[in-house]
């Protein structure tokens, strides 16, 4: 089950950037208004830096915007941006209340209505050793949410245990950027909506979203389709976050992003023990490097994953190279056991 | 008879003159006193709740009297607008266009610009110290306003009646 390209069925929405403009102030409006509209449906981030050229990501390249509008690949030239500039954004995109925003300066990103992230980066204020939240603020990252539907369309069927009327314990795994979250929160939506082609009803989900990447939530609300039947715990510490859903939410399946310490793994093994079933994602290119970490060691010994999904972008980011089930892992070459 | 009469005139028009201005002495420490209030709910709104600013100005806004309701109303549908403006830019246009219709002096205008410049762009500690500042100021603005009015609409109301009567004697 290996090599399939999973870039195809599904495109970003070509739209995207029309919900960040009304963020900008009016001067940056007009210049990325003036951007061609071919290269703004690849628009993938935003980079103001206070006194720097302004930065538009594109189609995986950088270019620098002129004055007069029109795209350059160099720097000279390019529009400034201004510290007023800066605090028209960041005032816009708080709402005008940075007091509101404690908890998202304090882990660096807000996340805007539409699931689009912006970074922030600026003077910490410290309290007691920890930041307490950002001042002085210098450089904006502005990332365009790529939510991309269809892509585990042709994933969700290897997950799907039938004898259960539930989906099998999953791990996503891969490099960074390979598409694991994206992939996920597909998943999510499927799951949570049914597959009728595959005689699927759905399933209520849980989701713990500790760094609202899999929703994308703003003020709690998710902006991205994660389905009907699904619950976001946004914000939430993971270990925390699953117990919490377990006895308040009873779902059917619990979903969560980059397990890897051990007291993850402990609340996983609370959730087996309820008998709700668990997808997760893993920071990790191959199974015997998931197994040199202890806690995801642990975590296999246990033996009660059933499907491995290993993504890569050999065909594009996203392809899925591998999906084992778990009685593959002695094939796989991976020891089970320490001694 | 038409003497009479137009001794009448003289004296309530000259009356009504010297009404007219009496009423701006006596509204000032009246708007003063509705600023001071809104900004402390605005304190609870901003340092407790953490309320967005155009959601917080909004609440200000419907429970504060008329005239400074209006000029809340206005900051927090132009800052719901989201055209792009930073607050200070809103609250400072807000106050220039609310500056004819009110009996506030220059001095409670700096007062309220000087918290525009700081109102949403700090943490809440930061926001509830700018907002009781503010508010003190005021609050020494309105002990002054009192004064000036206890002297000042009597006096005018005086002068308008008493004028009026002046001119009268000195034409009949």
């Amino acid at each position: 089950m290996g090599g399939l390209p999973l870039t195809g069925p599904g495109e970003a929405p070509a739209g995207a950037w029309r919900d960040i403009m009304p963020f900008l102030s009016p001067s940056l409006k007009e210049l990325i208004a003036g951007v061609p509209p071919g290269y703004l449906a690849q628009l993938e981030e935003i980079r103001l830096r206070r006194d720097k050229p302004l930065m538009l990501g594109m189609a995986g390249r950088d270019f620098f915007v002129r004055k007069g509008g029109g795209l350059e690949t160099r720097p000279e030239g390019g529009y400034i941006v201004e510290a007023g500039d800066l605090e028209k954004v960041i005032q816009n995109i708080s709402g005008h209340s940075i007091y509101a925003l404690e908890e998202e300066l304090r882990n660096g990103y807000i996340t805007l209505p539409g699931g689009h992230r912006v970074g922030l980066t600026g003077k910490a204020v410290l309290a007691g050793g920890r930041v307490k939240t950002l001042k002085h603020f210098s450089g904006l990252n502005i990332r365009v949410c790529r939510e991309i539907k269809g892509i585990a369309d042709r994933v969700i069927k290897h997950l799907i245990d039938y004898k259960a009327d539930n989906v099998y314990h999953t791990v996503i795994f891969s490099p960074p950027r390979c598409g694991k979250t994206t992939l996920l929160r597909d998943l999510v939506r499927l799951i949570s909506n049914g597959v009728p082609g595959l005689n699927f009803p759905g399933r209520t989900v849980g989701v713990v979203d500790e760094r609202s990447e899999i929703a994308g939530c703003h003020r709690g609300v998710p902006q991205m389709d994660v389905g009907v039947r699904t619950d976001v715990l946004d914000g939430c510490p993971k270990a925390q976050g699953m117990m919490m859903l377990l006895r308040a939410m009873s779902p059917d399946i619990i979903v969560t992003d980059e397990i890897g310490k051990m007291e993850d793994v402990q609340a996983l093994e609370e959730v087996f023990n309820a008998g709700v079933r668990v997808i997760v994602t893993i920071h990790g290119s191959s199974l015997q490097e998931l197994v040199n970490r202890p806690a995801l060691k642990y975590l296999l010994q246990l033996n009660i994953i059933q499907r491995f999904v290993l993504l890569g972008r050999s065909r594009g980011v996203g392809t899925v190279e591998k999906i084992l089930s778990g009685n593959d892992l002695p094939r796989a070459g991976v020891k089970m056991c320490s001694n | 008879m038409l003497k009479l009469i137009g001794g009448l005139l003289v004296v309530s028009a000259t009356g009504l003159a010297g009404w007219a201005v009496a009423r701006v002495y006596a509204r000032r420490p009246v708007e003063l006193r509705l600023f001071i209030s809104a900004l402390q709910m605005l304190e609870t709104e901003i340092t407790y709740v953490a309320t967005p600013l155009p959601d917080a100005l909004d609440r200000v806004a419907q429970q504060v009297e008329f005239p400074v309701a209006l000029f809340f109303r206005r900051v927090a549908r132009e800052l719901g607008q989201q055209a792009g403006c930073s607050a200070r830019e809103v609250w400072n246009r807000a106050l220039e266009w609310y500056f004819p219709k009110s009996a506030l002096v220059r001095n409670d205008l700096g007062i309220l610009r000087g918290l525009g410049n700081n109102i949403g762009i700090s943490d809440r500690d930061d926001q509830g110290k700018h907002l009781r500042l503010a508010a003190e100021q005021l609050k020494m603005a309105l002990a002054a306003a009192e004064e000036s009015a206890s002297k000042n609409v009597k006096m005018w109301n005086y002068i308008g009646l008493l004028g009026g009567l002046i001119i009268v004697l000195a034409l009949y």
